[in-house]
């Protein structure tokens, strides 16, 4: 609270008075500048128009309302350290030795907020945030005419596409013969970041191998992660400079058959 | 501080101010799209620091947080408003004229009432960038002058005098833009 010093001037009055008007006066100074209001015709008038403009200010300017997007950017803030992997549940305990989902997290996050891109409507903190946007791309790919952008069974010219088209060049193995032809290749964004899609087939159901570039080395053998959702399952595995995901709607055991087939190429490499 | 529990407790504290945050930001900036940018850079800050936030408001400390970020990026982004010319001492005579002006009562207090929203918020973006923050600390998110000078780290006499003249150049603004308008009809 604010005890005036005395009335010097002009405009110490209106500064105390503005202090009246904000409730900002000790009960002394309150008393004093209401018996100069009622004594100073012209000071009353200028507190009439201070309390005219706060009304209309308060009635006239309305406070911003952050959207569900800035709100969804804002509770993504800290994600990949704590609520990607320790919420990783019981039965999915390898996935913690598995640095896969961090890394798709961070580059979703970084993405994400660079770009200012959506974070396609799943809630934020979830272990579920790059499985989500790994499928939306499948699911997207789908929707369109053909689940590629460029057509070929041959892996010499998908290999040679996503290189001209990103500057990435990922393994893309010839599995036709076990059963699972490939068919072409596109690129899907994930977390605002492109990268390469390999589609294969088998019978009639489409499986999509998304590459996404991983610096560091490689070890190889490790067990690859699983994971499902809204119907399609999911296959994580790092591979030599990339980390892969495959994802479709067939039978569990065909996915494992393909991923299986897939990695044992790459290791013959 | 874990990670989970520094995450929780910055949920906990920024996200019920976000739309406060917005509001400063937007003032600042002069617009929604710049002040989103900064609101989403100040709580990457506010996240860093959250042990920094003792006991005080949360609301102010995140304010704090806000108006410094948005400084930050005004001296990036359009270091002109940072600018404090002579205009500005100019403008806190020409506010100390008014002041000093010993007016009656006059049809002044009806035009101010009268005032509408464009108005209002275009006579408000036209103030100097050191008068509008106060002004918007105060009449838009409610802080106290202590609230206030410790955001914008300046003595509590200076909240009140550069209050006063915001005030006054509003009331100016406001009273000719209505006084033209009522001279057209």
């Amino acid at each position: 609270m604010i005890t005036p010093p005395s009335w010097s001037s002009r405009e110490e009055a209106l500064l105390l008075v503005n202090a009246y008007l904000d409730a900002e006066l000790d009960a002394a100074a309150t008393l004093d500048v209401e018996r100069r209001l009622k004594a100073d015709p012209a000071l009353k008038s200028e507190y009439e128009r201070l309390v005219g403009l706060r009304a209309s200010i308060a009635a006239h300017v309305p406070k911003s309302t952050a959207t569900p997007e800035l709100r969804r950017r804002v509770e993504f803030i800290g994600a990949p350290e704590v609520s990607v992997e320790p919420r990783v549940p019981q039965q999915h305990r390898a996935a913690r030795r598995f640095d896969w989902r961090q890394l798709a997290a961070a580059v979703v996050l970084t993405a994400g907020l660079a770009s200012g891109a959506t974070y396609l409507g799943v809630r934020p903190g979830s272990q579920e945030t790059n499985v989500a946007a790994l499928i939306a791309g499948h699911q997207r790919a789908l929707l369109a005419a053909e689940p590629y952008e460029v057509a070929s069974s041959d892996r010499h010219t998908v290999k040679p596409w996503f290189d001209s088209k990103l500057a990435l060049s990922p393994r893309v193995v010839d599995l036709s013969s076990s059963g699972f032809p490939l068919v072409g290749g596109r690129i899907d964004k994930i977390g605002g970041k492109s990268v390469p899609a390999i589609v294969y087939k088998r019978r009639e159901h489409v499986i999509s191998v998304i590459a996404t570039p991983r610096p560091g080395d490689w070890s190889g053998g490790e067990a690859a992660t699983r994971a499902s959702k809204d119907g399609y399952a999911l296959l994580l595995w790092h591979g030599r400079d990339f980390d892969y995901a495959a994802i479709s709607d067939v039978a569990e055991a065909d996915l494992d058959a393909f991923v299986a087939l897939w990695r044992s190429e790459e290791l013959a490499k | 501080m874990t990670a989970d529990r520094q995450r929780q407790r910055f949920q906990e504290v920024v996200l019920p101010h976000l739309d406060d945050a917005l509001s400063l930001a937007r003032w600042l900036t002069g617009n929604v799209t710049d002040a989103e940018d900064v609101v989403q850079d100040a709580c990457i800050r506010a996240y860093g620091a959250i042990h920094t936030l003792r006991d005080g408001s949360p609301r102010a400390w995140l304010l704090t947080i806000v108006r410094n970020t948005a400084f930050s990026w005004l001296a990036k982004n359009r270091p002109k408003a940072l600018i404090v010319t002579s205009d500005e001492r100019v403008f806190e005579q020409a506010g100390m004229e008014r002041l000093d002006r010993s007016a009656v009562a006059t049809p002044e207090t009806d035009l101010i009432k009268k005032a509408d929203a464009e108005m209002l918020m275009t006579a408000i973006a036209a103030l100097p960038l050191s008068y509008r923050e106060v002004l918007v600390l105060r009449e838009i998110e409610g802080m106290s002058y202590s609230e206030i000078a410790q955001i914008a780290s300046i003595p509590v006499g200076t909240v009140m005098s550069r209050l006063a003249r915001a005030r006054s150049q509003l009331i100016e603004r406001v009273v000719r833009a209505n006084g033209g308008k009522a001279s057209v009809a």
